[in-house]
């Protein structure tokens, strides 16, 4: 069968969004630019169009024409992660697929040598189109003989969702009677040649070359080349990009002992390893598995401190992992996942300069106490900007050590010491008041809270800082003073 | 001991933009409410609101009001300065003028030696956390100029929020305040005159710094202690130190400097040697009077003359007068038309001067609405100005007086619904989606629930109920300074010694820190030069009419009551007359039936929200037809009435009213006036209600009539009309509408070239144009100039300024290059005329190349090859007129059908003059048994009908009940559309969004007014969608 076909998913973004939310189905929905009011609107379903939204409008005006409409936005990155997805599931039908650079939610399928595996042209087009379907998408196919004229047959929408071209001649009779605006051109071409009254492949066909090429630049020339079959358009397949996985089964010796468990999974990673340096690409987590003799799986996170092609590295992490959070059981099968980024070319240098503080080292340190301690276990306090004293620092993760800067040495403060939450006292306190009260006050448009704080010498020579809290009526302990 | 009276000297108002949070009026009236014997308002590098806390202080007597200001200076510190004397108040103007003229708008700086040489007269409190004193490692330096400058007149200001953080700033200052022997003053500052406003101020700093609430930290203030304190709470605060809280009074009892004291004198013109301003004044104006009656003046009108100029002298307003009439002397000698507007009408030295066009004694209009003795406040004239020669008149202005002398009043934007509820809503972190949907359901009145509720937001939401609150509360709060359209303060003594000159936001603009209402209440007096496109299109029509027919025609010489321009003005055929061209003019008109110049002021005074929600019009339009017997509520009102067939239409009559029936003294009627003309501030107008009414209903008139007479006075507060005012206007319609009666080419030319302007888009113009019979003929490189023209014929010809997008610059270099010779084909103005590629194609597009290169038997080619071969020379880019040929031989492209002749038409050049959108359409129309607009208009009373047309405009007054009217345009004229609330609200998809709508309704018949009564919209099936029309929408 030496047959290629096109499958075009309409609307693509916008099936990425309903297949994303479901619920929106029944309803006026729309792919927005931006999530604002000033947002353009992309994509709209029928139910939107029936409601006077169109592609062009701004968010906040679609939705003065319908208070129903849901709207969001689809970024490339789902884009591209969906494509890839779809021509995954493709893959299955031919090992050739070539997701089309121009037009997101286009696929070209090579069909030579699957005679044996499907009867006909015809249901290997039902074939693709049920594969697509399994995924959640609706399609329109045409199995045809070049690119550009399944392209333009799978692309002409219209009742007719799968079209099996008989020969050349009659895929090139097709292909002209396409309307143009249904091509993906680029707007510029597509508006102009609307203007002249060009609306469909064989009006664009009959078009003089040097006149397209002289006001239109080469991709029109280009295009009406190949339109006419005077140029030659190959499927370029994309090769599947294999996730590098590793998995080691332990059915006859189930093994609960964290050590040889580590030494097990050593002989694992060196492969994965190997991989990704061929790959030019650096580990940045290991996600890892554990099936478990009659008890859950268990899962673990592994990130080194930063993307690294050094095994000794991990088998650090994995090994302070395990002993911090051994095995509940016997371990019956180990499955790893590596993530990866592309390796830097540091990563890679034998006579990298080490500084006198050495601050990757300060990350291992930090990411093996991460391994041990938990992800979050790590924190540096920081200010804040807020009244009350607690909104005045947070706590956040630390990603790297900064390096110190002491301040000179200066005069004797006095310390205020908090406590995490502020204490509960029984009565008002007793001892000297020093100053106060000092009211700070706030967040009337959420919870609202009014305090008036005192320092308050006690006859132990201690000095509290306290308040009054208004609003519950009674006395907290903020902290001391030293 | 400890003290119970104390002064408030650091105080911001909301004239703090976006910092404070009350009205000044609202910190003087606390004051006075807590016992605070004075205060003094010191906002941020101004003086805008000491004129309103002035006045109001006044009104109370027992607080006394310091005008000060908190100054910026360039090391970033702040100092706040008071005003003891004149002097010290002419310091502080001129100081504050330099700080602003030097900075970006809305910004000042000024270094500490400009403080110190603007130091005599003004007292300086100097502290806070903001100040030098406190910020600067050595503050010395600056406090030894300091002192030397101001003397004992320096102070250390202590202020106490209740907060942890001033102790160690307390300790500090005190320290410092030894060292250089400054005496400590204690005084907070007050940024609100109650703690219930403290969300609010919250909610201004976040709009200042463009934050939410939740992420504003430490931007706002940590508590809600800079209210205005009583004498009790602040003895408590300063308890240890009750010297400090005494001081303030000593600090009060210095600066005793009061507004009154200003003493303002009008600029003299240059006189002619030996003659006083008044003797200039009597002569200008009897030569006036000689030329605008050339038979003699009539002995009536020579009485109030001189009633007049003895009343001016007087009152020393000669050189008021004489700056006017120079201005108009300029006007005249640049051939720039100009008129009088407003009260000046009433005066005859105004007309005689020619400052005014209506004979006010011809007119029996009523001249102490314009200058009254117990009124004693300066006259208002604005002066209309063609809008597109105004800037000429502004800089003239400021050449003869300097811009020392000459500064534009500002113009203060305040909070409106819908800038209230974003603003608020985004500092309170609601999306903005969602306040964007709210805003748009908003009117111009204050911000109900069902607002949100019809937006989809739920008042029962915390976030949402405050939006609700804050979001009102927030309305009429200044949100930043703005230009007045044309109003100029002049004066004899440089305008920065009065009052702050800063800068505007356009260029070469300077702006003063007082609004028009800050001049009225001080009695200054200001000039308003006012943009009017009608007179645009006036001076236009009138050029073209001398240049084409020979013919020389003044304002002042156009036939009076010339029956023709009365004919069409009855029948409604109004599009593009000023003043009378709308929907609602439109179809009072064929009622009213105007035959006089008297009828056209009521014609244009009638269709106004006062006599509308008065319900004043029906009974006058009954009476006038004889329906209804012509009677008064009372007799004492007939001399007040008679004019308006015992129904009040105008300001004056309403004043009259309230001096007549309600036994008002005048000072009490020019109040009503002023509270009339200050509509935004709610209330004002209410407490006239009860005093009206019950003296009315005392002196036996009816309750009814009394209820319906205020109901008028509060509508005018939204938009009344005095009969001055109505009579100017009304000249300038009856001027329009003569011309589109007799040099309709004339008129449709000029008012093309004065777009925009008018109600109508200029496809409408052009449509009823050509039903008129005028040959307007479409844009061409070959002889369209920039602007429209007409052609010997007196055929329209359309200008290039209709080409969408096309530069006034790049046409003008195409005329330029024809001019020179004329082009010869497309190659030959892509060569000469240099145009950009988007211009060439914008022009073909446009069928403006059409004719250049006319194909077989000179028949015009498709633009579509236009199109094409410009596209393509454009692209060669080669300099050489044999390198210009395109490499291919052209395509055919098929010929444009008339749809889409008139499509592209629409889309190039927002209009057609090959046809309307719907004339190709016609018969498709017709087979659908839909009728033109011209059949609907024969149609019975009742009939029910189905008709489908272009949304040329829709409106949903706010007197109307939430009706809305559209007018539907076709080739052969309107369809006025009613739609009640139920089907608008069932069909307001189609309604607010369809171009091209159909309509099946009842047709309402009075007389020639025909109305189709909405029973249901619908969306017309026809085989192409027509163009886009223009459609104004309004409230």
């Amino acid at each position: 069968m030496d047959r290629l076909a096109c499958a075009d998913l309409p609307a693509f973004p916008l099936q990425i969004l309903l297949a994303r939310e479901e619920t929106w189905r029944g309803l006026p929905a729309a792919v927005v630019e931006e999530d604002r009011a000033q947002g353009r609107v992309l994509w709209v379903n029928e139910r939107a169009r029936r409601a006077g939204v169109l592609p062009g409008h701004r968010y906040a005006h679609a939705l003065s024409l319908t208070a129903e409409l849901r709207a969001g936005v689809v970024s490339p990155g789902e884009i591209d992660r969906t494509s890839k997805r779809i021509a995954d599931a493709l893959r299955a039908l031919t090992p050739n697929v070539e997701p089309y650079a121009g037009d997101a939610g286009a696929f070209f399928l090579d069909g030579s040598g699957l005679s044996g595996l499907f009867p006909s042209a015809s249901a290997w087009g039902k074939a693709i189109r049920a594969s697509l379907a399994r995924e959640g998408f609706a399609s329109a196919v045409a199995v045809g003989f070049t690119r550009f004229g399944a392209y333009a047959v799978a692309k002409r929408g219209g009742k007719k969702r799968l079209v099996v071209l008989r020969d050349a001649e009659a895929e090139r009779r097709a292909a002209r009677t396409v309307p143009l605006d249904r091509l993906g051109l680029a707007p510029e071409l597509r508006d102009f040649l609307a203007k002249l009254g060009v609306r469909t492949v064989g009006d664009y066909a009959a078009l003089p070359p040097g006149g397209l090429a002289l006001r239109f630049g080469e991709d029109a020339s280009r295009l009406h080349a190949i339109a006419t079959g005077a140029l030659w358009d190959p499927l370029r397949p994309e090769a599947p990009e294999e996730p590098l996985e590793a998995r080691i089964v332990l059915d006859d010796h189930p093994e609960g002992d964290s050590s040889r468990l580590l030494f097990i999974l050593k002989s694992a990673l060196g492969p994965l390893f190997e991989g990704l340096a061929a790959r030019g690409e650096a580990l940045a987590a290991l996600a890892m598995e554990l099936v478990l003799e009659r008890v859950p799986s268990q899962s673990h996170w592994i990130e080194p401190a930063e993307p690294t092609l050094d095994p000794g590295v991990l088998l650090r992490l994995l090994h302070l992992r395990l002993e911090s959070s051994p095995p509940r059981a016997a371990v019956r099968e180990v499955r790893l996942r590596a993530v990866s980024v592309r390796a830097r070319a540091e990563q890679l240098d034998l006579f990298h300069r080490m500084q006198r503080r050495d601050p990757r080292a300060a990350a291992e340190a930090i990411a093996q106490l991460r391994a041990d301690l938990g992800n979050d276990a790590v924190q540096r306090a920081v200010l804040r900007d807020g009244h009350l004293p607690e909104a005045q620092f947070g706590w956040e993760p630390l990603a790297s050590v900064p390096a110190p800067k002491p301040r000179p040495a200066e005069e004797r403060v006095l310390v205020r010491r908090l406590h995490a939450r502020p204490l509960p006292l029984g009565e008002e306190p007793r001892g000297t008041p020093e100053g106060g009260p000092y009211v700070v006050s706030g967040g009337w448009w959420r919870n609202e809270v009014v305090r008036e704080y005192a320092f308050v010498e006690t006859d132990e020579g201690a000095c509290l800082w306290l308040y009054f809290d208004r609003r519950r009526g009674r006395w907290f302990l903020q902290g001391v003073v030293e | 001991m400890s003290s119970t009276r104390y002064a408030a000297l650091t105080c911001k108002s909301h004239f703090s933009f976006l910092e404070g949070a009350s009205h000044p009026d609202e910190l003087v009236l606390a004051a006075h409410e807590l016992g605070v014997p004075a205060i003094a308002l010191t906002d941020r590098d101004g003086v805008y609101g000491v004129v309103r806390a002035h006045s109001r202080a006044r009104e109370f007597g027992g607080v006394h009001f310091i005008v000060g200001a908190e100054m910026s200076v360039d090391d970033g510190t702040r100092v706040f300065l008071l005003a003891q004397d004149r002097e010290g108040y002419r310091n502080l103007c001129r100081l504050v003028t330099k700080g602003r003229l030097r900075s970006p708008k809305g910004e000042s700086e000024v270094s500490w030696d400009e403080v110190a040489a603007h130091a005599p007269g003004l007292l300086a409190l100097w502290g806070g956390e903001r100040s030098a004193l406190l910020g600067e490692p050595d503050p010395a330096p600056i406090a030894g100029t300091l002192r030397d400058a101001f003397g004992d007149r320096l102070y250390a200001l202590l202020a106490r929020h209740r907060r942890a953080e001033e102790v160690p700033s307390e300790r500090l200052l005190r320290a410092r305040a030894a060292r250089y022997g400054l005496p400590l003053v204690a005084s907070n500052e007050v940024l609100y005159h109650t703690r219930a406003r403290r969300p609010l101020q919250d909610v201004l700093t976040c709009i200042r710094h463009g934050v939410t609430l939740s992420n504003a930290g430490r931007r706002t203030k940590p508590n809600a202690e800079h209210d205005l304190k009583s004498p009790v709470a602040m003895a408590a605060l300063f308890a240890d130190d009750p010297a400090a809280l005494e001081r303030t009074l000593e600090v009060a009892a210095r600066c005793t400097f009061s507004l009154a004291e200003i003493r303002y004198r009008y600029p003299l013109e240059k006189l002619p040697k030996g003659m006083t301003s008044t003797e200039w004044l009597r002569h200008l104006t009897y030569e006036g009077a000689k030329a605008r009656y050339p038979n003699g003046v009539p002995k009536r009108t020579q009485a109030q003359i001189e009633k007049e100029l003895a009343l001016i002298e007087e009152l020393d307003y000669g050189g008021y007068f004489l700056t006017m009439h120079e201005i108009v002397r300029f006007c005249e000698d640049q051939g720039i038309l100009c008129q009088g507007r407003g009260s000046a009408a009433n005066s005859v030295v105004c007309y005689c001067l020619r400052i005014t066009a209506v004979d006010p004694v011809r007119m029996e209009l009523l001249f102490e609405r314009f200058l009254s003795r117990e009124r004693a406040e300066p006259p208002d004239i604005d002066l209309d100005i063609e809008h597109e020669r105004r800037e000429e008149v502004i800089q003239d202005v400021y050449r003869r007086h300097g811009r020392t002398h000459a500064a534009m009043v500002a113009n203060v934007i305040r909070y409106r619904p819908r800038s209230a509820v974003r603003d608020v809503g985004k500092a309170l972190g609601i999306e903005e989606v969602a306040l964007d949907r709210l805003a748009k359901v908003l009117g111009y009145s204050e911000i109900r629930r069902e607002d949100l509720v019809q937006a989809g937001l739920d008042p029962r939401v915390r976030e949402h109920e405050l939006l609700l609150v804050l979001a009102n509360e927030i309305l009429e709060h200044p949100r930043h300074l703005s230009i007045h359209p044309g109003g100029f303060l002049l004066g004899d003594e440089p305008v920065h010694d009065l009052v702050p000159i800063e800068n505007g936001a356009m260029e070469d603009r300077t702006v003063i820190q007082w609004d028009k209402y800050d001049i009225e209440e001080l009695g200054l007096f200001k000039v308003d030069l006012l943009g009017l496109g009608a007179l645009t299109l006036i001076d236009r029509a009138l050029r073209l009419v001398e240049r084409h027919r020979g013919e020389s025609i003044e304002m002042a010489t156009i036939p009076p009551d010339d029956p023709p321009t009365y004919q069409m003005c009855c029948n409604a055929d109004t599009v593009g007359v000023f003043q009378i061209e709308s929907r609602a003019q439109m179809s009072m008109l064929p009622r009213l039936r105007p035959r006089t110049f008297y009828d056209l002021v009521v014609q244009v005074s009638i269709v106004r929200p006062g006599p509308i929600t008065g319900g004043m019009v029906h009974p006058y339009l009954r009476r006038r037809n004889g329906e209804e017997v012509v009677t008064y509520p009372h007799e004492s009102l007939r001399p007040v009435l008679a004019k308006t067939l015992g129904v009040p239409l105008f300001q004056e009559q309403v004043m009259k009213l309230a001096v007549v029936a309600a036994d008002y003294t005048p000072g009490e009627a020019d109040q009503l006036r002023r509270d009339m003309a200050a509509w935004r501030s709610k209330g004002r107008i209410e407490k006239h209600h009860e005093r009206l009414v019950s003296r009315m209903v005392e002196k036996g008139i009816a309750r009814e009539f009394a209820d319906a007479v205020f109901e008028q006075i509060r509508g005018f507060g939204e938009y009344g009309f005095p009969e001055s005012h109505a009579a100017s206007f009304a000249l300038i319609a009856y001027v329009t509408a003569y011309l589109k009666c007799h040099y309709l080419p004339e008129f449709t030319c000029a008012i093309l070239n004065a777009q925009p302007m008018g109600f109508y888009s200029p496809a409408t113009i052009v449509e009823d144009a050509k039903r008129h019979g005028l040959v307007v003929r479409p844009i061409e490189v070959a002889s369209s100039g920039w602007d429209c023209s007409l052609e010997p014929d007196l055929s329209l010809r359309m200008g290039l300024r209709y080409v969408k997008g096309l530069a006034e610059g790049d046409a003008l270099r195409l005329i330029e290059a024809r001019e020179a010779r004329p082009f010869d084909g497309t190659g030959d103005l892509v060569r000469r005329a240099r145009l950009a590629r988007d211009d060439l194609e914008r022009l073909a597009e446009a069928g403006a190349l059409d004719a250049l290169e006319a194909g077989a038997g000179g028949a015009p080619r498709s633009r579509r090859d236009a199109l094409w071969q410009v596209r393509g020379l454009a692209r060669a880019h080669v300099p050489d007129a044999l390198a210009l040929e395109p490499i291919d031989a052209a395509p055919a492209f098929a010929p444009l059908a008339p749809f889409d002749t008139i499509l592209w038409d629409y889309r190039s050049s927002a209009h057609s003059t090959r046809g309307h959108p719907l004339e190709p359409l016609r018969d498709e129309l017709r087979a659908k048994g839909l009728p033109d607009a011209r059949a609907v208009a024969s149609m019975p009373n009742g009939k029910r009908v189905r008709f489908a047309g272009l949304v040329i405009c829709r409106q949903r007054p706010e007197t109307a009940s939430g009706v809305v009217f559209m007018t539907l345009e076709d080739e052969t004229g309107f369809v006025n559309v009613v739609l009640w609330s139920k089907v608008f609200d069932r069909d307001q998809l189609l309604a607010r969004t369809k171009s091209f709508l159909g309509v099946t309704g009842r047709l309402q018949v009075e007389g020639t007014v025909v109305h189709l009564v909405a029973e249901e919209l619908w969306e017309p099936e026809t085989s192409r969608m027509p163009a886009r029309t223009e459609s104004h929408d309004f409230r």
